[in-house]
């Protein structure tokens, strides 16, 4: 209950950083939604059943899936290169709503 | 080919990759940008024969055990797509050799690691490791996107990079659906899982639903049109002949395992999409006065096509999918790298700037007719045999399993007509405007500082050359020879679409049971 009520306000922010129009605020936004994806990969391993990996403790049915978390690693990675390159592209254009074009001559009849 | 080398499709472009960013020098790039792909559409062709006999192969990497491992699966749909992806890659490649945008920075590497992303997209049978190579193949993309451009590619990368983000972060959402329905991630385990279950449909519908915005079908299109336009020729070449069709490809094979024979709950909602994506393509085509905005609608146009095949189920509408499939890229890339011609010598690809293109340059009509020809569905090119199988196909439609009513076939048939015609009128006013009339007076060359000169007068010796027009030549000749070969390509379209009605040698050669 707590995860999905974390997911429901992560995709609330999320949703709302997105549809700002400066691209820092949608890469956030991208951020946010990310994460919620993440929680609802270790959410589909049935967190709510399942305790610790430690084998005096736990028995192997009751143990945490590894598959999800495996999932989310690779998740995490890739949101992390992909966040990378979308705020080389908020900081290369510095105007967001991109009514000027930058000082190159270039005009916007193309 | 054996199944343990199908992961090498993917991972050996990758290296290509790595070795591209090491060795700096022209020659070897270029070597490896053409080797690759046309490597990759030989690994194709090798696994289509193999095919014959063997209908799936499947390779276990890691040796675990069928069900636990991440499997490499290659049948008649998959190889197919191999060859028909590398054919066009290779052919961007060879373009974007010709107006020298591989010396930019890396470009050479994005485009190998573009490949590998889509070998292995093609080649896997594991949803969440599709969203990995998703990623991969988009990774690039983003960096291609903007690389070989001026400011206002950024801008239309930043539309891309979100878009494209946003779905596959919808595409996670659905995974891991999936897996906390059924408890597992292979497609292969997942055959008919959502006949009669209700919470397994859903979560399948939101992997669809990413997929459809990444293959831009109508109502989430609205990011193509306005997004590759805005790239160079050449790249948008090489995306329209992967990104959205990789998309389809995987709508295609998810949709068949999981629902197979028992047509989807929602099939009519399908329907209506593939239908409408079809005639909005075709019409907002009127509505551009630019070459390869044009292009792009009649893309968005092409997917409708494709899907129709999928929505009516039958082997034979199935085949006509995949067929049009193929003939869609091949003369997609060939338009596109024709406008991009024109566009790399004059310097627009606008209506109104340019004219009399007939008689400048006979050699580059002649390959844009032919390529036109061949979206309408004219003979001699493999348009006519994608929307003859295409109708042919969709007339079955009242027989198939998930039929919808004894009127569909007609409103299917109509609405491919309709499609046709609009089509057919577009493209009218396109060749009117760019090859008909008096001969141009001023073009715009290409200006150092800002990319977009000022008018200048036409010499002479402002042509298209050989060496830019020639990897547009050779698709057109490749789309010729599906005309002229349709009887040996469609057996081979029927085998691709007869291993996605027949389920069970796919499960039996993942899973083993």
């Amino acid at each position: 209950m707590i995860l999905a009520g974390t997911v429901a306000v992560l995709v609330t922010g999320g949703v709302y950083l997105l549809l700002q129009r400066s691209m820092v605020r949608a890469v956030f936004g991208i951020g946010l939604l990310s994460h919620a994806a993440n929680f609802v990969l270790l959410t589909s391993g049935g967190t709510n059943r399942r305790g610790q990996p430690l084998s005096d403790r736990t028995g192997v049915a009751e143990m945490a899936d590894p598959l999800p978390q495996a999932f989310v690693l690779t998740a995490i990675v890739i949101t992390l290169a992909v966040t990378v390159i979308m705020l080389m592209l908020a900081v290369l254009g510095r105007n967001d709503d991109t009514h000027a074009m930058p000082a190159t001559g270039e005009s916007r009849d193309a | 080919m054996t199944a343990a080398q199908l992961p090498l499709i993917a991972t050996l472009p990758l290296l290509a990759a790595a070795l591209a960013v090491l060795v700096r020098r022209p020659a070897i790039q270029r070597a490896l940008m053409l080797v690759v792909p046309a490597g990759t559409a030989a690994a194709g062709v090798a696994l289509l024969v193999e095919h014959t006999h063997t209908p799936v192969l499947a390779h276990h990497v890691g040796g675990f055990v069928p069900g636990v491992a991440i499997p490499f699966v290659s049948d008649s749909l998959s190889a197919t797509m191999l060859v028909v992806t590398g054919t066009t890659t290779a052919a961007c490649a060879a373009f974007l050799m010709a107006t020298g945008e591989d010396r930019y920075r890396f470009v050479p590497a994005l485009a190998l690691m573009l490949t590998a992303g889509v070998n292995g997209a093609l080649l896997t049978g594991d949803l969440f490791n599709l969203f990995v190579f998703i990623e991969v193949m988009l990774l690039p993309s983003y960096a291609l996107l903007a690389v070989t451009g001026t400011w206002r590619r950024l801008g239309a990368g930043r539309l891309f990079i979100l878009v494209n983000l946003l779905t596959s972060t919808i595409l996670l959402f659905g995974v891991a659906f999936v897996y906390g329905v059924t408890g597992t991630v292979t497609l292969a385990a997942l055959a008919g899982v959502a006949a009669g279950d209700g919470r397994a449909s859903l979560a399948i519908v939101v992997v669809l639903l990413a997929l459809s915005i990444k293959g831009a079908v109508v109502p989430v299109h609205g990011w193509l049109p306005r997004a590759y336009p805005a790239t160079s020729a050449g790249i948008m070449a090489l995306f329209s002949g992967l990104h959205t069709k990789v998309a389809l490809y995987a709508i295609y094979r998810i949709y068949a395992v999981v629902y197979g024979a028992a047509p989807a709950p929602w099939v009519v909602a399908l329907a209506v999409l593939a239908v409408t994506t079809m005639l909005i393509g075709a019409i907002a085509t009127s509505g551009e006065r630019r070459l390869r905005a044009a292009l792009a609608w009649q893309m968005v146009s092409g997917v409708g096509h494709i899907l129709l095949g999928l929505v009516v189920f039958t082997a034979a509408s199935l085949a006509a999918g995949v067929f049009y499939l193929a003939h869609h890229v091949v003369t997609m890339a060939a338009l596109l790298l024709a406008a991009g011609a024109i566009e790399h010598v004059y310097g627009t690809g606008r209506y109104d700037r340019l004219q009399g293109l007939m008689r400048r340059e006979p050699a580059l009509t002649v390959l844009v007719v032919l390529g036109l020809f061949s979206l309408i569905g004219f003979p001699p090119m493999s348009g006519l045999f994608g929307k003859v199988a295409l109708v042919l196909g969709v007339s079955g439609a009242d027989a198939a399993p998930g039929s919808l009513g004894g009127w569909t076939p007609a409103a299917y048939v109509g609405a491919i007509l309709i499609a046709s015609l609009a089509t057919l009128v577009a493209l009218q006013r396109l060749w009117v405007d760019v090859f008909w009339g008096p001969p141009m007076t001023t073009y715009r060359p290409d200006d150092q500082r800002t990319g977009r000169g000022q008018p200048t007068p036409v010499t002479d010796d402002v042509r298209v050359s050989g060496r830019l027009l020639a990897p547009a030549a050779a698709l057109v000749g490749v789309s010729v020879a599906m005309f002229a070969g349709a009887g040996v390509l469609l057996p081979v379209a029927q085998r691709a679409a007869a291993g996605l009605v027949q389920l069970q040698p796919y499960v039996e050669g993942v899973l083993g049971r």
